[in-house]
């Protein structure tokens, strides 16, 4: 395989990518790191009082129920959004210098996971000091972080490639994404739903994940490996489909730019 | 002498257009908005059946007058864009000075470009380290090394530039009409350090308008004419040529 042996001779690339984009994320603003934990809480703070009013039913761990769906979710989504633009962003290096044009997309995904582990502190800090507690579950984590990973790979290939010869999908995709959060059980449970609408709901691969991390850390229960499996297989297809629609059109990148 | 083995860069019968567009649809929208639009567009051949072997070890300078395909040809070789039709292949490691500090980042300082720069030509942490004072020696950029890029003179950028592509270690180094900047003294370093490599036995491709650089440098020169080549061969031989023609 060509693109193993091609992004690890990049690696140096790759990490100082990663970096760069955690980072130049929050340079020169004066809380600095903190906004990795700032931004969810006060995003989780928001959606607690509002929808915790409407939909919680007087829930007192309402507020975990929502922080562990809506941390990895605020990953998927600040993924594909910096994904879609990553090329686009960097236009001047690839005008001008040949490296290998995967480490772009590679390198949003990645440092994203980085962050999202980072931010998984606030749903550790969350369960332990509410008194839901922890459970072996957690070793579960990394599994289904991986499967995560995987499709937003898949994704972002396909977005971050494609943005450059349609612009509008920077856009689209703020829209879908938008949609997508109410396809996505974060803010109200599955069953709250009528039955065509869970069916829709359940085609969602986000949904599928985020009932795994609510397993591990909420419900403390095994979560649903058959379906994370399938998850896993298809965001591998998904991965390598990926792949080869940003390799067919790199090669016009420099002069699309 | 084994022929086959010793080529660098082979170009096989290359064609390069590129599409030029009057009022470009660029989103969906205006794609289906004005679909007639991209149609009033007109193809530009910049390459027409390029026909190159360059030898390993070999220092080729491509010479032309401004349009004549030299920095297209520079540009598929280093692999930013593809030809349209034909091949190009080359053999080992390659950098390329294409336009000055390319991928630096302003606010960085030199000495974090230089690991930036570095990782971007494909080196590891550890090859970039155990090269860090080679290349701050040669750039004579001590004092500024900690400050930031976007402080940097032209001058002091081109030289902070040319000392990392330089140092990487390629076998095959692709330099565009560069040289230009920098005083005296350190184009002559540049010229000192590339016959250096020379001798090393590394591949080099010039793009210049510089003939004496040429004659200085090169043993052989191909000359682009209208994206075709139109002389090919020994250094001095086709200078002459091409001076006679153009001037």
């Amino acid at each position: 395989m060509n693109i193993f042996k091609k992004i690890y001779n990049y690696r140096e690339l790759l990490k100082t990518n990663v970096k760069k984009e955690i980072r130049g994320r929050y340079k020169n603003s004066i809380l600095g790191i903190m906004w990795s934990f700032l931004n969810p809480l006060l995003q989780l703070l928001v959606y607690s009082v509002i929808f915790g009013a409407l939909l919680a039913g007087g829930d007192e761990t309402y507020p975990i129920y929502i922080c562990i769906a809506l941390i990895p979710w605020t990953y998927f989504t600040t993924a594909i959004t910096q994904a879609a633009f990553t090329v686009i962003g960097n236009a001047d290096i690839i005008k001008k210098v040949y490296f290998p044009r995967e480490i772009l997309p590679i390198s949003v995904v990645t440092s994203g996971a980085v962050n999202f582990v980072i931010s998984t502190i606030i749903i550790l800090a969350f369960v332990i000091f509410s008194g839901v507690g922890l459970s072996w579950y957690i070793l579960l984590y990394p599994f289904i972080l991986l499967i995560q990973y995987v499709l937003l790979l898949g994704i972002g290939f396909i977005v971050s490639s494609v943005t450059v010869y349609f612009r509008d999908l920077e856009h689209i995709i703020g829209v879908i994404l938008m949609a997508a959060f109410y396809g996505t059980p974060i803010v109200y449970k599955l069953e709250q739903l009528p039955h065509t609408l869970q069916i829709i709901v359940q085609l969602n691969p986000m949904t599928h994940l985020i009932n795994a991390y609510r397993d591990i850390f909420y419900y403390h229960q095994m979560p649903n490996m058959k379906i994370l499996l399938i998850l896993l297989g298809a965001s591998i297809v998904l991965t390598v489909i990926g792949y080869f629609i940003f390799k067919k059109l790199q090669k016009g990148f420099a002069e699309e730019l | 002498m084994n022929e086959n083995n010793d080529i660098a860069i082979k170009v096989d019968h290359v064609y390069k257009s590129f599409n030029i567009y009057y009022d470009r649809a660029n989103t969906l929208k205006e794609r289906m908005l004005f679909f007639a639009r991209n149609k009033r567009r007109e193809k530009r051949e910049v390459l027409k059946d390029i026909n190159l072997d360059i030898k390993k070890g070999e220092t080729v300078a491509l010479i032309g007058v401004n349009g004549s395909g030299k920095s297209t040809l520079l540009k598929l070789m280093t692999q930013i864009i593809f030809p349209n039709k034909g091949t190009i292949e080359t053999k080992g490691k390659l950098t390329s000075l294409l336009e000055l500090g390319a991928g630096f980042h302003p606010d960085f300082s030199g000495r974090e470009n230089i690991y930036f720069n570095s990782s971007i030509f494909g080196l590891t942490r550890k090859e970039i380290d155990e090269r860090l004072d080679k290349i701050i020696e040669f750039s004579e950029l001590q004092d500024f090394i900690d400050n930031p890029v976007r402080t940097y003179s032209s001058g002091m950028y081109m030289r902070l530039a040319f000392s990392v592509a330089i140092n990487v270690d390629a076998d095959i180094l692709l330099i565009d009409e560069i040289l230009s900047v920098g005083d005296q003294h350190f184009q002559e370093k540049c010229f000192n350090k590339m016959r250096e490599l020379k001798k090393e036995g590394k591949t080099m491709v010039f793009v210049t308008h510089s003939m004496d650089s040429v004659k200085n440098l090169c043993d052989r020169a191909v000359w682009l004419y209208d994206g075709q080549v139109r002389m090919d061969g020994n250094t001095d031989e086709v200078v002459d040529e091409y001076l006679k023609v153009t001037m």
